[in-house]
């Protein structure tokens, strides 16, 4: 309910500056389309990348060009979190009857970012007109589940630099490498670059489980029993879990910055 | 001309004082490198590119990461709230020319932000092991060469910038501004993809922009992948580039600052 309230105050300022708030998402999904010329740029030079073909990686492009701009645009509060606790403005919230994560999701919504996920989505439908995909149930689901697992996964990168933020006042800059490297990476297939990046990338930031593992299944290429690969979304969705564990811990040894 | 330089004194100074910010920030750029270098030699593995080996490729991937303020295009530093919020009002009764501050400020910025950063990565790129490292330039003619084209292209990239100036003046809207010219000039200049792993025919129409005089030509000259006389050409152009660039936007910002309301404050 309160969750609405904050919706729709936030729906009223951009309307407020509606100018701007276009403006800036034009620009925002000029560099998404700027991204997506440079991939379709690539593939004019080269035919494939490893296995993978134009197409396959416009699929994955469009996963996470769907996913994360949601995901910047709804819950940037946790994104923004360091500067709650820098300016000591937590210690207000926490007083509050009302539950923490409310209250960031509500502080913060960027509407600006809604003109990304248009790029994402037009992006992902081209490619699933020219991939060669014989769509079955169980393969619908997968492919619902990699929108929803990587939306869970920077859900989960973004609460938990929020959580590591309590510790260090400041915003760690090289957490970006995290946020914007796995970004970076996702744009193209997991499994091409060299070995240590990948399993990092799968095991320990579950970035392959909405990039070419559910895309192998839906393909029906690779080594690995395609259950496996099928079931890798929900695999990663789980991530988000333990950072949300961190950031309540850490909320439990908040000290407060004296502000 | 002694009061710009202090002002570039004054930015380059403050700037380097950033040195924890200056550190972390050369680990992003670090794995970014990386990160490039890793995607490229997958598609470089399949298929080779004309002109364009992949040692030449890690070396122009390194270099624009220890170089990654000349690529990208900044507005100077508190030009955005001055804009915004009128402070810039202060900077007009200073018996200066405006564009001429921001553009010594954010000069000092960039070189200070590069000299901070460029050194580390290049050492750590050179002693890395066989397929990421940075080769040594093709020649000492090469070197000198990549030299000066590196710092027309510093100047190219503040100019661009002050083009994002001149578009926040206009709109109120520093981000806006800045996003749109960087997406240009990063997509037709080679910040987002080399320029050689683009389409031959798009490349020819990139030779007579400036974008590619940036983020590009320098790069292309240290790893040797052009000859001395086209360098030299190239050079020319983009020299050429920079003074009508800075000959149009100060005639731009001109006619921009004529007009200029500042809202209370």
């Amino acid at each position: 309910m309160l969750y609405k309230k904050y919706l729709k105050m936030h729906l009223k300022s951009s309307f407020e500056y509606r100018l701007n708030t276009i403006f800036v998402g034009v620009s925002q999904s000029l560099i998404t389309v700027g991204e997506l010329l440079a991939l379709y740029f690539m593939f004019q030079t080269f035919e494939s990348v490893g296995p993978w073909g134009f197409y396959e990686c416009l699929l994955m492009f469009g996963i996470l060009m769907t996913a994360y701009p949601i995901v910047e645009c709804f819950f940037r509060g946790y994104d923004n979190f360091s500067l709650l606790v820098k300016f000591g403005e937590l210690d207000r919230l926490l007083v509050r009857p009302v539950n923490i994560h409310y209250q960031i999701l509500g502080s913060k919504i960027e509407f600006s970012k809604i003109g990304r996920v248009f790029v994402g989505i037009i992006a992902s439908v081209i490619a699933l007109l020219n991939l060669n995909i014989t769509f079955t149930f169980a393969k619908i689901l997968v492919l619902i589940a990699s929108y929803l697992c990587a939306i869970c996964f920077f859900l989960g990168v973004f609460v938990l630099s929020a959580g590591i933020s309590v510790f260090t006042i400041e915003k760690m800059e090289f957490l970006n490498i995290i946020t914007n490297g796995s970004k970076e990476l996702a744009n193209y297939p997991i499994n091409i670059y060299t070995k240590w990046i990948t399993r990092f990338f799968t095991f320990v930031l579950p970035v392959a489980c909405f990039n070419y593992l559910p895309l192998s299944y839906l393909m029906d290429v690779g080594n690995l029993p395609s259950w496996l690969y099928a079931i890798s979304p929900i695999f990663g969705m789980l991530f988000a879990v333990p950072c949300f564990a961190f950031f309540n811990l850490s909320l439990k040894k908040y000290q407060g910055t004296g502000t | 001309m002694k009061s710009y330089f202090g002002i570039f004194k004054m930015q380059f100074k403050g700037q380097l004082q950033y040195r924890a910010k200056a550190i972390s920030g050369l680990t992003t750029q670090f794995f970014w490198g990386l990160f490039k270098i890793y995607l490229y030699l997958a598609f470089m593995i399949n298929q080779a590119v004309d002109g364009f080996t992949t040692s030449q490729m890690v070396s122009y991937i390194w270099l624009g990461q220890a170089f990654f303020a000349v690529s990208f295009i900044s507005l100077p530093k508190n030009s955005e709230q001055e804009i915004v919020k009128g402070d810039v009002c202060y900077k007009f009764i200073r018996p200066l020319n405006l564009y001429n501050q921001w553009f010594f400020e954010s000069f000092g910025e960039k070189l200070a932000n590069i000299l901070l950063r460029c050194f580390p990565i290049i050492i750590i790129a050179l002693i890395l092991p066989s397929p990421l490292t940075l080769s040594a330039p093709t020649s000492w003619v090469h070197f000198i060469l990549f030299l000066t084209s590196l710092i027309i292209s510093l100047f190219l990239s503040v100019t661009l910038g002050m083009v994002a100036v001149y578009l926040t003046i206009k709109t109120l809207m520093p981000k806006g501004a800045l996003d749109i010219v960087n997406v240009i000039s990063g997509l037709l200049g080679g910040f987002y993809i080399p320029l050689p792993f683009m389409p031959q025919s798009i490349q020819n129409v990139l030779n007579y922009l400036p974008f590619r005089y940036v983020s590009d030509l320098p790069f292309r000259i240290y790893s040797g992948s052009l000859d001395i006389s086209t360098s030299i050409i190239q050079i020319a152009i983009s020299l050429a580039w920079l003074f009508a660039l800075i000959f149009v936007v100060k005639l731009l910002m001109h006619f921009a600052l004529k007009k200029t309301i500042v809202q209370g404050g």
